[in-house]
């Protein structure tokens, strides 16, 4: 159980934050200069907050009113940096053995084999640095701080150095090695959301030094509280609601002009916005009658390989969908409508 | 030929090698200290630091005459304590030679300890070293190029000294008179031929010596590039 509750002013930059976590994965997501590496480094004491407290399973780190400030080599925290840090005149055994500080040699050299084993470098142990792929620097990097039991590991950025078409292996190899040999908080840095998802139980929503939405993936995922947080996690499709008309058995809102009925039943406040995700927009026979639905004039396509971004105008609103680059011509093909499952909409405020 | 005095030789580099090992003992911690701050005293610092390369070895004789004396406070302090002459004996060449050569150590050593990525320093930090363990295992070896350049240059620098060295040292023939000021001799006292002989000798043992030094930093500098 990590709490963190500390403000920190820099270069004109504020950074006040307020959360507590579990063990598990927890992803900091936001854009750059957000403060989630400032968040990271306060944590490990690379970096003195102005105020607040760390603790980490009732052990304070830091506490400004109590004048405590435990020194970074005393927190036995685990740190992977974005580009690893890996010390470019030490031999991948020499790396991983640095965190060791007691023991006897042989232990020692027994210690790295065994985390050499872990991580799939046997073989390498008097490679340097540069000698290793990204996704090897990684493991080492990996393995140099798993080594020294840390009581938190601290993952900074650690897909950003590397190429695309290894980054989804690497992702699926590190959450393999966490997750077989690791068992405390684990704290996630990242600008993806994609990755965030794939990784993290819970993820902590930053902009602008601050927290804007924290919970379980999914709920934060399908359900973001504010324009801001949609942004951040990828929503495309954003729309200001011109008025709102609940009744008992339905709730609907119109967006310039269009009608759009909605499952949820937005909660104490009035929401302002409505939102849906891309992926969750449907194309539907004409024939079907269905509400939700509407005729639409194709805008702009991008395709991909997989996927394809689509982006469609009904009256004056655009609506940004992702579909299976196989079903492209079908929706050329003018039969269809545009449908905007109840279920997938939400509201949210600006 | 067979009665070339080589005794300057051997002072000169007995004083170069004693004032580049008081360089590289003082040197280093400032310039570890130097690149940490960056405050208004360290900048103090520097400029003073940088002064014996501008100015003119003579006048740094000079100062270094007023400052360790037998009439200032500081010369009679050690004559006193230590029972330690600085002027005219090959102590004020050592440090006549420290004087002028430390400057490029602590240069040269400030920017290769700055050139090193702090990230390698938070790396080691987390990884629960020390400040002074962080230095040796990780500053040193990766800064050891330029550390070794400085050392080089201090060592070429106190080796070649003539201003500050005679003002302070003299030249008293088998005491204090080092291969620069030995050369300025013969060739003062119309000995061409000891004058060229010297010069030789000279120009041998700095290409050596330096050959040497080179080795040793090549050696030292594990990195893989």
């Amino acid at each position: 159980m990590l709490k963190v509750s500390i403000t920190k002013t820099f270069n004109h930059f504020n950074l006040d934050t307020d959360f507590s976590i579990a063990n598990g994965i927890t992803g900091i997501i936001g854009p750059s200069g957000c403060g989630k590496s400032v968040t990271l480094q306060c944590i490990a004491g690379l970096k003195t907050p102005d105020l607040g407290e760390i603790v980490l399973d009732q052990q304070p780190f830091f506490h400004a009113n109590k004048r405590i400030n435990v020194k970074t080599k005393d927190r036995n925290v685990g740190y992977v940096f974005q580009h690893y840090a890996l010390f470019p005149h030490l031999t991948v055994h020499q790396n991983i053995a640095y965190g060791l500080k007691y023991g006897k040699k042989s232990e020692k050299k027994e210690k790295v084999a065994r985390m050499l084993k872990k991580v799939q470098l046997i073989g390498y142990e008097n490679h340097y640095p540069n000698q290793l792929s990204g996704g090897q620097q990684q493991r080492v990097a990996l393995a140099r701080t798993l080594i020294t039991e840390p009581a938190l590991l601290l993952l900074d950025e650690p897909f950003s150095a590397l190429d695309h078409h290894v980054k989804h292996l690497l992702e699926q190899e590190l959450l393999t090695i966490i997750k077989q040999h690791y068992s405390g908080v684990v704290l996630l840095v990242t600008h993806d959301m994609e990755e965030a998802y794939r990784l993290c139980d819970h993820v902590l929503i930053y902009d602008k030094g601050r927290i804007v939405q924290a919970g379980e993936k999914k709920e934060v995922f399908n359900k973001p509280v504010n324009v801001t947080a949609a942004t951040i996690i990828g929503c495309k499709n954003l729309y200001p609601i011109d008025s709102l008309n609940i009744t008992e058995d339905e709730t609907t809102c119109i967006i310039k002009g269009i009608q759009l009925n909605v499952l949820e039943k937005p909660l104490k406040k009035q929401p302002s916005y409505i939102g849906i995700h891309a992926g969750t927009i449907q194309f539907i026979e004409k024939t079907v009658q269905v509400e939700n639905s509407f005729d639409f004039k194709i805008v702009d396509i991008v395709t991909g390989i997989h996927q394809t971004s689509i982006t469609v105008q009904v009256n004056a609103i655009f609506i940004k969908a992702t579909i299976p680059s196989s079903q492209i011509d079908l929706i050329k093909s003018e039969n269809l409508s545009v449908y905007l499952p109840p279920e997938q909409l939400f509201f949210l405020n600006k | 030929m067979a009665d070339i005095n080589l005794f300057p030789l051997f002072l000169s580099l007995r004083v170069a090698a004693t004032a580049t090992l008081l360089a590289i003992l003082i040197g280093i911690p400032i310039a570890y200290y130097l690149n940490k701050s960056n405050g208004k005293l360290a900048d103090f610092f520097d400029t003073l630091l940088t002064l014996p390369i501008v100015l003119p070895p003579t006048v740094l004789g000079y100062y270094l005459l007023v400052l360790l004396g037998r009439q200032s406070t500081l010369g009679r302090f050690l004559e006193d304590t230590f029972n330690l002459t600085i002027v005219f004996t090959p102590t004020g060449a050592i440090i006549a030679a420290l004087v002028v050569s430390i400057p490029f150590l602590i240069k040269s050593a400030r920017s290769a300890f700055a050139n090193v990525d702090p990230t390698f320093l938070k790396a080691a930090r987390v990884l629960g070293r020390s400040e002074m363990n962080i230095f040796f295992s990780i500053i040193l070896p990766l800064a050891w190029r330029g550390v070794a350049a400085g050392i080089t240059l201090a060592f070429a620098r106190a080796l070649g000294d003539f201003g500050t060295t005679l003002m302070v040292a003299g030249s008293i023939p088998n005491e204090t008179m080092t291969m620069p000021i030995a050369i300025y001799d013969a060739l003062l006292a119309g000995n061409r031929d000891l004058a060229n002989i010297l010069v030789v000798i000279m120009t041998t043992v700095s290409i050596g010596v330096l050959y040497i030094l080179n080795r040793l930093e090549k050696k030292g500098s594990r990195e893989r590039k």
